[in-house]
């Protein structure tokens, strides 16, 4: 089970990477993770960081991905995302505006996207 | 998309009109929002909403909502904001239109997309008259208690759907008929007729009058005398409400959610009875976000304190105020409040903690220390404001087993009741139009305008008050009793005898 469920969020960070390229972002890294949490993807557009949340599901059935997107969620982005500017300082220095993305995806069975939608800056 | 919907909420017994703002924005991340003060009842508002509309066939929208109950600094409470939130919703994302004229939404939504019974519509109605807002959305369950106000259109709602179809038009709900005619009766089954109860004819005469000018009275008596059998009979006996008092009772009722789904105007007068381990906040009302506690709920009626020197110390003092005022005023962090609190209070005790001090037959256990402390309870104020003191004594074995040709057979309560009704009768005509109802209720201003008493009998209670010492107060409290027991003679005026029957019920405070 743990398996499959690391495996659904690769391809959810796999759709959401090349899709995010598609409309003009620069990812600079996939699944930044430490000990405690990690970041789905961090990418750059218009001289601004992005952090990015992505979130799939497979049917909508029992819930949308939006949902399990709460206030819980966005601030362990947060603190995952002042780690990682502790980490990279020259990040920090090189992009002064930064913000949190958010990448809800629904694929269907076969895993052929029915929906991708992208939330810019969440962070509350 | 912005819209406003109208919907009220209830602080004491005034009711403040709220807009609730619901704003749609398909940008930005998908959320639901709610602000303005809300309690938990109404931050779950969401959920209920959310999943009544999916219910009702209506996609829930995947976007930033927000709801702002204005005024913003008032703290809102209860469940009645779901219908116009969901129909906020409803107006800013399917194009349900707005009704053409202000009207108010009031209601709990079910998860299924139905309409629950509500507290407060009754308040609501009357905020409508007052605000002259013509049209209220209530569900239909509660729909009754608004129909009674006049020149109010009261829409009764079954289900969510029905409502969006009367606001689209394609099937019109149908406002109710102006009604009158339904009536509640509270749910309080007599227990005992008076006839049941044998004896205890001085009992029985003191609770007569009690009854017919809504006096304040003390039982005193040893365990199994009857005396919480007398007081439940005297449910049996109070008239029922006027139609002024019944608006009054109805508001409370409304307000606390006692009111059953599809009850109206209370006609029953209220006789409220509490335990003794009844809380001071539960009994007088109070709590952070006032509240009317039980003397509230017996505003107009009868409230019945068994084992009275059972309740706590504070508990019975702080009945003092109300006891004179008719009304409680509670004030907190949050506000200050007016109840009403004109109840007639019943109080049964036993004289001594063994309950037999003063029996014929039985030995009193109880060391004089201990029947000082049980007698201390009831304090020299508290008791100066109850007008009939009556003893109960144990009924006599022989009286009970019915002998042949020997038994009276006693009157019964249909018979009581009406010489009752009969005396408030008189009371009504004689008050009407100052805001008084029962001689008990009469202000000294009143007294002088309409007491009319006998020079022998003035002279009789004259010498009472100065043989025994009676505060100001029992002497216009002995007035006022004496004006009851002429009344259910139907004696224009005090005589002699009257004044000498009530002065017997007050031998408690002078032993």
């Amino acid at each position: 089970m743990k398996q499959k469920n690391y495996q659904k969020g690769k391809t959810g960070e796999d759709i959401a990477a090349s899709y995010l390229q598609g409309i003009g972002f620069k990812i600079i890294e996939k699944n930044f993770s430490t000990r405690f949490g990690e970041i789905d993807l961090i990418t750059v557009k218009n001289n601004c960081l992005v952090f990015v949340e992505v979130k799939l599901r497979v049917g909508e059935e029992f819930g949308t991905p939006e949902e399990l997107i709460n206030k819980r969620k966005i601030s362990q982005v947060r603190r995952m995302a002042e780690m990682f500017l502790l980490k990279n300082k020259k990040m920090a220095n090189t992009y002064q505006s930064q913000r949190i993305d958010a990448v809800a995806i629904v694929v269907s069975q076969n895993y052929e996207v029915e929906r991708i939608n992208h939330y810019e800056n969440i962070g509350i | 998309m912005l819209t406003k919907v109208l919907s009220a909420a209830h602080s004491g017994l005034d009711t403040i009109p709220i807009e609730v703002e619901v704003s749609i924005s398909k940008k930005g991340f998908p959320g639901f929002n709610i602000i303005g003060l809300p309690n938990k009842a109404i931050d779950e508002a969401k959920e209920r909403v959310k999943t009544a509309l999916t219910n009702s066939g209506i996609e829930f929208p995947q976007a930033k909502i927000i709801v702002n109950l204005a005024p913003a600094d008032i703290p809102k409470e209860g469940s009645n904001y779901d219908l116009p939130i969901a129909i906020g919703i409803l107006t800013a994302l399917e194009g349900v239109p707005e009704t053409k004229r202000r009207a108010f939404f009031y209601g709990e939504l079910s998860l299924d997309g139905s309409l629950r019974h509500t507290k407060g519509v009754f308040l609501l109605a009357l905020a409508a008259k007052r605000l002259k807002i013509k049209d209220i959305f209530v569900p239909e369950e509660s729909a009754n208690e608004a129909a009674v106000v006049r020149g109010v259109d009261v829409y009764p709602v079954k289900t969510l759907k029905d409502l969006t179809n009367h606001l689209v038009g394609t099937e019109k709900i149908k406002p109710l008929k102006n009604q009158n005619n339904i009536k509640t009766e509270l749910e309080q089954a007599v227990e005992f007729d008076f006839a049941e109860i044998i004896g205890q004819e001085q009992a029985k005469r003191a609770l007569t009058i009690a009854a017919a000018g809504g006096h304040n009275i003390f039982m005193q008596g040893p365990p199994g005398s009857g005396k919480t059998m007398l007081a439940r009979a005297l449910a049996g006996i109070l008239p029922p409400l006027e139609e002024e008092e019944s608006l009054e009772v109805t508001k409370i009722y409304s307000l606390t959610g006692n009111i059953p789904p599809g009850g109206s105007l209370i006609l029953t007068r209220p006789f409220r009875v509490s335990h003794h381990t009844t809380s001071r906040i539960g009994l007088i009302g109070g709590g952070s976000n006032p509240h009317p506690g039980e003397i509230s709920l017996a505003h107009n009626g009868v409230l019945f304190l068994d084992e009275f020197p059972e309740f706590s110390r504070s508990t019975l003092e702080a009945l003092r105020q109300p006891m004179e005022d008719g009304k409680v005023s509670i004030t907190r962090a949050a506000g200050s409040m007016n109840f009403p609190a004109e109840f007639m209070l019943v109080a049964a005790a036993n004289p001594c903690p063994c309950g037999y001090l003063g029996d014929p037959k039985r030995e009193c256990k109880c060391s004089p220390r201990m029947i000082m402390r049980y007698q201390a309870k009831l304090s020299g104020p508290l008791m100066d404001r109850i007008d009939l003191h009556i003893n109960v004594p144990a009924v006599d074995i022989e009286k009970l087993i019915p002998q042949k040709g020997k038994i009276k057979k006693p009157v019964n309560s249909k018979v009581i009741r009406e010489r009752v009704e009969t005396a408030r009768k008189i009371q009504s005509k004689r008050f009407k139009g100052t805001g008084v109802f029962t001689n008990a209720r009469m202000k000294n201003k009143q007294i002088k305008e309409f007491v009319k008493i006998k020079k022998e009998a003035l002279l009789l209670l004259k010498q009472a008050v100065n043989s025994y010492n009676l505060s100001a107060r029992t002497y216009f409290r002995l007035i006022k009793v004496a004006q009851t027991v002429a009344d259910l003679e139907s004696s224009p005026s005090i005589l002699p005898n009257h004044v000498a029957e009530v002065l017997q019920y007050r031998i408690r405070v002078e032993s």
